[in-house]
């Protein structure tokens, strides 16, 4: 990599063209600059590579903050079970009922259907929330709930807007797929079973997998593989295929 | 949220949000695909670490090919599918290197079920170029001070107004500052 010359205004250029920032007479020039100059071609190439080596180096040292992210979730379970003598005695009981809920679970093999669902079911991930536009404030702020996993609160937002627009798709989704991270499946299923008459959505193939998911987990297996089947997700033909086994 | 064409607007805004880095975004996907592909990892002769390792440069490749447009996602479940492929891909690579041939029974692999058709369009060698490399170490290895502002400009995306704001200097400093640094960084990048 030879980038020992290049001036400031030279690199300022070449990173305008990259960021498709040139108007119309500029880009003309440059890119008759670059068919005719070898050495300024390779400039380019080798800037290319400099700030993408910097935008990934960047975003890779971002990933091992977001992992800790992970590995605090994991631990903190670790440390309340260390902790159980600590809690009242309500908490105890309920850490009990699951502990033994999850034992015979494992010691029976647990219902199937159950243990694929849980398997498979993630919640969606939700839409950006980082919208400059204000029209649709409210929606995202109930996004913001439902990705901090209080899902209770996004679906009373959300049904608040739901009421002056009953039919939008976007809205019934969300609801549908917050009512299922719920452990609501029978509620989840009509909203879902809306929104998947629609081929037009633009979510139509989360609907119909996370509709496929609710009967899943309502042990409705001909209805769950009716409804995968028509999703083209990755993880719904996944989940299909270990239905049809 | 349009009712008219959602299509475009739900999805082009999602790119969008990657292809800018959109922190929540990234963590979302990051922190949402981690624990599946733990999982697959972990059952299949690796170790949590490798499992952290092999996820990440599966993101990487993910990032990479939505920001070339290589791979357009139709929604965020298909990106999910996608980085799982190849997250497993890559896992499966290592579990026939050299390594783990002698510790691998080729039944164990059963259930990784590779369709080979799901495979063929999927490129992630983007992080296999030397020269990216280089670069990459070289960032790494760079002062603080030259780092945080090539860091906000290239990977935060901020603009000129705003860092020069930060580092209370004028737009000229900054864009000056900016130049020095990224002098540096290549003549570091030139020594590995």
């Amino acid at each position: 990599m030879d980038l020992q010359h290049i001036t400031q205004e030279e690199l300022e250029q070449i990173e305008k063209y990259l960021n498709g920032n040139l108007d119309a007479l500029a880009l003309t020039k440059f890119e008759q600059r670059m068919q005719t100059e070898a050495e300024f071609k390779s400039k380019v190439e080798d800037i290319k590579t400099v700030l993408t080596g910097i935008e990934t180096q960047a975003l890779k040292e971002q990933l091992d903050i977001f992992h800790e992210a992970i590995e605090t979730v994991s631990t903190e379970s670790e440390e309340e079970d260390t902790k159980v003598h600590t809690l009242n005695w309500k908490r105890l009981l309920v850490a009990a009922a699951l502990i033994i809920a999850a034992g015979s679970f494992w010691f029976l093999g647990g219902n199937p259907n159950e243990r694929l669902y849980a398997n498979y079911f993630k919640p969606d991930p939700g839409l950006p929330t980082t919208m400059s536009s204000s029209d649709n404030y409210n929606f995202y702020e109930a996004m913001v709930n439902y990705k901090q996993g209080d899902y209770k609160t996004a679906i009373a937002k959300w049904e608040t807007l739901q009421k002056a627009k009953p039919n939008n798709d976007t809205l019934n989704y969300f609801i549908g797929v917050a009512y299922l991270a719920n452990k609501n499946e029978e509620i989840a299923i009509p909203f879902l079973e809306g929104v998947a008459q629609n081929s037009e959505f633009a979510l139509i193939n989360d609907a119909y997998y996370y509709l496929g998911l609710a009967y899943l987990k309502a042990d409705n297996v001909d209805k769950a593989k009716s409804s995968l089947q028509k999703s083209n997700v990755e993880n719904s033909k996944a989940l299909l295929s270990e239905l049809n086994d | 949220m349009q009712e008219k064409n959602p299509t475009l607007s739900l999805n082009d805004s999602f790119i969008e949000a990657v292809k800018n880095n959109d922190p929540q975004v990234l963590k979302n996907l990051y922190v949402n695909n981690y624990p599946k592909i733990e999982i697959l990892v972990l059952r299949n002769s690796g170790s949590k670490d490798q499992a952290k390792d092999i996820y990440q440069d599966a993101f990487l490749a993910v990032w990479q090919n939505i920001k070339q447009d290589k791979f357009i996602p139709k929604s965020e479940s298909s990106i999910n599918g996608y980085l799982y492929t190849i997250a497993k891909n890559k896992w499966l690579d290592v579990l026939r290197s050299s390594g783990y041939k002698k510790t691998i029974v080729a039944s164990q692999l059963g259930h990784f079920e590779i369709k080979d058709e799901e495979n063929n369009d999927i490129d992630d060698d983007i992080l296999k170029d030397k020269r990216l490399e280089d670069v990459m170490l070289a960032f790494k290895n760079l002062g603080e001070a030259c780092k945080s502002l090539l860091r906000m400009f290239y990977f935060e995306k901020k603009s000129m107004k705003f860092i020069a704001e930060e580092l209370a200097l004028d737009s000229a400093s900054t864009r000056n500052k900016k130049y020095r640094c990224m002098q540096k960084l290549k003549s570091l990048a030139l020594k590995n």
